[in-house]
């Protein structure tokens, strides 16, 4: 068999083993648990999307978290407000916050390294506030509960939802909904990295100077990533506010920023594989600390600690250590006559 | 047309829930050996100085079921951190019911925590019991969600009984209000218009903080700007301490009402040890606990029960009230399981639950009544006021009814 053979059968087995792991997933644990499985997708589209902004356009923000909230409001809001289906409003929900995205990029044209996280801090910091003061909109600090204002707009209202004559539970529909999104998210985040998009966003993160000087549009290369960065956070954001039929400004406080950095960090930065292990991490390092001790102050201590040991043995994150694992591998393939 | 909706919902869920219990033989979460109940409370980020209520509650727990427990059953509780987010109180609510598959919601924490899982719980016929929060509407409501039911003195009825004793002994004060901008701040100023009646016009300032909000600096000095005289603090432990930092570096020393939910003897211990005696002194608040730190209550049976089960079924710090009232309410659960009968049903609690007449309850003021009926769902409807007096709480007057 020639490299070039091995080589596609590689690519094939890893979709393969990707495909078959995403369907059966969910049938290794309880019912309820695929709800948290859906759940680590929706971080995973988050953080996927923003590594693409931080991991290769070298761009720091603070402010992912308040692009989830624009994207699960605005799902919350239709659903309330305009009767639409949840599943439906998701799209949009990618929009609207994609705009907003864009317009939080544009301090990014001057900004830049600590000085533009500070800004996106800003923002992250204020969204519960303005959450608040809109509360024709937005429910105020009571937030939006479609279970009681939207019964009908829900999918699997009933415990079960039906696609093509396949009935499943709505825990299992939650599931594939968030990992089926998340797969394609990935998919086109892996083509964008690929593409002629993704050596600008590399080429701005390695040096604006030598980007500019080779034709790069700066502020283009920017506001895209910042635009397509906040897509990616506003369907996170509306797939939350799906899963839990509930919207509140205490969801969206500065800390689900940071722990959509930290996520993306612990995965590492520039590298789109090591984004699940990432997903996975935020997800259930919370409930492991509170398992270790539920004494005052612990859980915080233990999550606080558990990043600090992560960075301490993996500084490149998992995805640095995927690289290095992978790389005597994948260069035998290529290079050795 | 959202009643409608809300039976749908009901017969939806009860359809889910038929097919996942296992024959009517029993009860979801009671075996002939066990009880399991659940709830959530925030044992990580901002709030987590509540847990000390599911901590003392627990221990409660503990200590009867070390006594045989009721009708032989033990109690199992498990609670759960939502870190005082509401859409993880929703998500770690559904895990109890489809996962741990509990038989009712205990005492979960917070206002906007129970409101964003009282229309799920009750679509599927689950008991919301004795949730941790004043809101008004959690007793009012009950004709819409009749499986939820509150605990304490309502938020409302404690600012109505301050506005009433400002206009009957200090009908020239000039009112300053800083209140939590949600339904639990909210409730009470609506309560104090209500108390102050036709003197509403005495309240001169009303600032807001936000719960994110880290100090409230700026607030404190607007109602000092407003000449206020008399300020209500209708706000958590944080920011009741803040309070009165802040205004004794202004040089200010307004009559200051400190609302239950902060006025416990080591917050107000904190604000004291953080400005002066001659600050907090005066203070009043409303009170319905045995304080375990005042030393009135040092030889009394129940603070001294109160203090074994909290040493020996290791409910955490003694001093801290919170762990009191975590005792009280697990009381008076006991005392609507014993009712529920032998086999106990979700809908066997609630008919206990709403006939509720406790007269027993030994971490409650003597003289105080656990009252409930089918048309009251407010257990606790007493309380006394108090006055901060050389770093003590010293009550006065008599008990009287806060509906």
């Amino acid at each position: 068999m020639g490299r070039r053979a091995l080589g596609i059968a590689l690519w094939v087995a890893v979709v393969a083993v990707i495909l078959v792991a995403y369907a059966f997933a969910p049938r290794l644990v309880s019912d309820f648990h695929s709800r948290d499985l859906a759940e680590a997708g929706i971080f995973f589209i988050a953080i996927v999307g923003l590594n693409l902004l931080t991991g290769y356009t070298g761009q720091i923000s603070l402010g992912h978290g308040a692009l989830m909230a624009v994207g699960g409001y605005t799902t919350a809001a239709l659903m309330v407000h305009e009767h639409w289906r949840d599943v439906w409003t998701i799209p949009l929900a990618g929009l609207t916050a994609g705009v907003v995205g864009f317009l939080i990029g544009l301090p990014a044209l001057r900004l830049s390294g600590l000085y533009l996280a500070m800004a996106t801090f800003a923002f992250a910091v204020a969204m519960p506030s303005l959450l608040r003061k809109f509360s024709g909109l937005t429910g105020g600090g009571q937030g939006l509960r479609m279970l009681e204002d939207a019964p009908l707009q829900i999918t699997g209202l009933s415990g079960t939802v039906t696609i093509f004559g396949h009935s499943m539970t709505q825990n299992h529909f939650l599931y594939y909904l968030a990992w089926g999104i998340g797969l394609v998210g990935f998919l086109i985040a892996w083509l964008i990295v690929r593409s002629r998009v993704g050596r600008t966003f590399r080429a701005v993160r390695d040096s604006e100077v030598a980007a500019t000087s080779a034709g790069i549009n700066l502020a283009w290369t920017k506001t895209f990533a910042f635009a397509i960065s906040g897509v990616y956070a506003g369907v996170a954001g509306g797939l939350l506010a799906t899963q839990n039929q509930i919207v509140n400004p205490l969801t969206f406080t500065f800390l689900l920023s940071i722990v959509l950095l930290v996520g993306t960090v612990v995965g590492g930065l520039g590298s789109l594989p090591g984004m699940v292990v990432g997903a996975f991490f935020v997800e259930y390092l919370p409930d492991v600390s509170t398992h270790v001790s539920t004494a005052p102050g612990v859980p915080d201590f233990v999550y606080g600690a558990a990043i600090i040991v992560v960075m301490i043995l993996l500084p490149t994150g998992v995805g640095g250590l995927l690289k290095r694992v992978a790389r005597p591998l994948t260069t035998r393939l290529y290079l050795r006559p | 047309m959202k009643r409608a909706l809300y039976l749908l919902v009901g017969a939806l869920g009860a359809l889910v829930l038929a097919t996942a219990a296992t024959g009517a033989a029993s009860e979801t979460g009671v075996t002939s050996s066990q009880v399991l109940i659940g709830g959530t409370t925030p044992l990580s980020g901002n709030a987590s100085a509540y847990q000390s209520v599911a901590k003392g509650a627990a221990a409660y727990f503990r200590w009867v079921n070390a006594h045989g427990g009721v009708n032989k059953r033990k109690i199992k509780y498990v609670y759960k951190d939502d870190g005082y987010d509401p859409s993880k109180t929703a998500d770690k609510t559904r895990e109890l019911v489809q996962q741990d598959k509990v038989f009712a919601i205990f005492n979960s924490l917070g206002t906007e925590q129970n409101l964003a899982t009282r229309a799920y719980l009750n679509a599927l016929k689950i008991p919301q019991l004795f949730v941790a929060s004043g809101a008004t509407t959690f007793g009012k409501d009950y004709k819409q969600y009749p499986w939820t039911m509150g605990y304490q003195p309502n938020y409302r009825a404690e600012g109505t009984i301050y506005g009433r004793y400002v206009a009957k002994t200090n009908p020239k004060a000039r009112i300053g209000v800083l209140y939590q901008n949600d339904d639990y701040g909210k409730d009470l100023l609506a309560g104090l218009r209500n108390g102050l009646g036709k003197k509403a016009k005495l309240i001169k300032s009303k600032q807001s903080y936000d719960v994110t909000d880290d100090q409230v600096q700026s607030q404190v000095a607007r109602l000092k700007a407003a000449k206020v005289n008399t300020v209500m603090l209708f706000a958590t432990p944080k920011f009741a301490i803040q309070t009165f930092v802040y205004a004794q570096k202004l040089g200010w020393k307004p009559r200051v009402y400190v609302n239950a939910v902060s006025s416990a003897a080591n917050i107000m211990g904190l604000a004291t040890a953080g400005t002066s005696k001659k600050q907090t002194e005066g203070s009043i608040s409303l009170v319905f606990l045995k304080d375990p730190t005042d030393p009135k209550w040092k030889q009394d049976p129940g603070t001294r029960l109160y203090r074994s089960i909290m040493k020996k079924y290791k409910g955490g710090n003694p001093n801290d009230v919170y762990a009191v009232y975590g005792m009280s309410v697990a009381h008076t659960f006991v005392a609507a399981l014993k009712k529920a009968g032998k086999n106990p049903t979700r809908a066997s609690i609630m008919r206990a639950a709403t006939s509720l007449n406790v007269k027993n309850d030994p971490f409650l003021l003597p003289g105080m009544t656990v009252h409930t009926s089918k048309t009251d769902h407010f257990p606790l409807d007493q309380a006394k006021l108090q006055r901060y007096h050389n770093g003590h709480w010293v009550s006065f007057g008599g008990l009287f009814r806060v509906r």
